[in-house]
């Protein structure tokens, strides 16, 4: 029993003894290790730009890998290293400053893609706009090209209506040579070109006529019923449509609208065997071409 | 007697394994892989920041890989392979950037052109607009 205490306290002494060199050198190397270990200085400023970057909201949301694996990198440079393990503290001071500067970039580029998108949306918007705007005055356009159609359209049937209303005013009759105006021979007194009175109603009105529509010539026509030779009859109905002219052109209308011609007995519109078909044959037509 | 040198043997021959078991260990030790990973992803992104025109673009960070990679080279042939390993991975880092900045001037660039043309179509609008 005794040999057992004793060979115990011999095994003891010596573990004793170990434990007190263990404590001395673990303090020794604990000392060491708050001494020499550090966080390198360079990672404080690295990780200042990574705090930057991630309290940017835009780059937050726009980087978050990149600034996930940045923060990594960060931690990692951060941790403390020996005196004697500079290299590997600047190595990893390199990669997690690059990998911070990557989540920028990245955060960068993802931001253009959005204002571009954005630019893209605005332009649609604004080229939207422009052929909206386009669209309309080629509507406005449209319509006032009919409105002013059909006013023209209006004035065109107004100025028909006016002219059939001055036609019938001439008591003219319309054939295909044009409006045919039969002057009868009550203007003139017998055997004589000279119109009688000086005036008459249906010159007025012809006048008028002819005044209103300038662009309109015209033909004087003279014709005589048979009394009388063909060629006192020519020269008279010459010179009943030469009165005719000289009235108008005393009246304004521009003598070279005006052509003369006398027909004589040529072309009766009635039987000359009765004194009611010469006094209808005794005429000057006046055309007014269309 | 005889069978004494066999129980030498027997007995050492622990010993003998372990003897050539640190031999190849030193082997190992003297002539360490260099680390072809690291080196290969290097070339492969330095290779990529090229094609998307990073001489271009960030000249500055394309040569500083290409710079890390060299002298991550060398580290191999010094045989100073946690060395090479730590330089061939800031060589493909900084490519990495290479490529990230890039990008970014390539994506200013557009917004640029796209502004331009949007001024163009501003001042074509406002043409329009003094038309009517």
């Amino acid at each position: 029993m005794n040999a057992l205490m004793n060979s115990v306290s011999l095994l003891k002494k010596p573990f004793g003894g170990k434990t007190g060199a263990t404590i001395v050198l673990s303090s020794l190397l604990l000392t060491a290790c708050a001494m020499a270990p550090e966080t390198p200085p360079a990672a404080l400023d690295v990780r200042q730009k990574l705090t930057e970057l991630q309290s940017n909201p835009e780059t937050a949301r726009n980087a978050r890998i990149e600034l996930r694996d940045a923060e990594a990198a960060v931690e990692l440079a951060e941790q403390p290293v020996d005196n004697d393990q500079t290299a590997l503290a600047e190595h990893r001071v390199y990669m997690a400053d690059r990998m911070v500067e990557i989540a920028r970039a990245t955060a960068t580029t993802r931001q253009m893609e959005a204002d571009r998108q954005r630019m893209g949306e605005e332009r649609d918007a604004a080229r939207l706009a422009a052929r909206t705007l386009e669209a309309d005055t080629a509507r406005a356009d449209a319509e006032s090209a009919r409105r002013s159609e059909m006013a023209a359209a209006a004035t065109t049937a107004k100025a028909a209506e006016e002219m059939q209303r001055q036609i019938d005013e001439l008591e003219a009759e319309a054939t295909e040579r044009g409006l045919v105006l039969t002057l009868g021979d009550v203007l003139f007194a017998s055997g004589s070109a000279d119109l009688q009175g000086g005036s008459n109603r249906n010159l007025e009105k012809l006048v008028d006529f002819l005044s209103t529509y300038p662009d309109r010539d015209v033909l004087i026509e003279g014709h005589t019923d048979n009394v009388g030779s063909a060629s006192f009859n020519q020269t008279l109905s010459l010179q009943r449509a030469e009165s005719v002219r000289r009235y108008l052109t005393d009246h304004g209308v521009q003598g070279q609208r005006l052509t003369v011609s006398g027909l004589g007995l040529e072309r009766p519109v009635a039987d000359n065997t009765s004194a009611m078909g010469r006094q209808q044959n005794r005429r000057v037509e006046v055309i007014i071409e269309n | 007697m005889r069978i004494f040198p066999a129980s030498i043997i027997n007995r050492r021959f622990p010993l003998f394994c372990t003897l050539v078991l640190a031999s190849l260990l030193a082997a190992c030790a003297s002539k360490p892989l260099p680390p072809t990973e690291s080196l290969n992803a290097a070339r492969d992104t330095i290779a990529r920041a090229e094609q998307a025109d990073a001489r271009q673009y960030a000249g500055a960070e394309l040569e500083e890989a290409r710079a890390q990679l060299v002298m991550a080279e060398k580290a191999v042939a010094e045989e100073s392979m946690t060395e090479a390993d730590q330089l061939a991975n800031q060589s493909r880092v900084a490519a990495s950037l290479a490529m990230a900045r890039t990008e970014a001037a390539k994506a200013a660039e557009i917004n640029r052109e796209m502004g331009r043309g949007a001024d163009a179509l501003d001042v074509e609008m406002g043409r329009q607009g003094e038309q009517k």
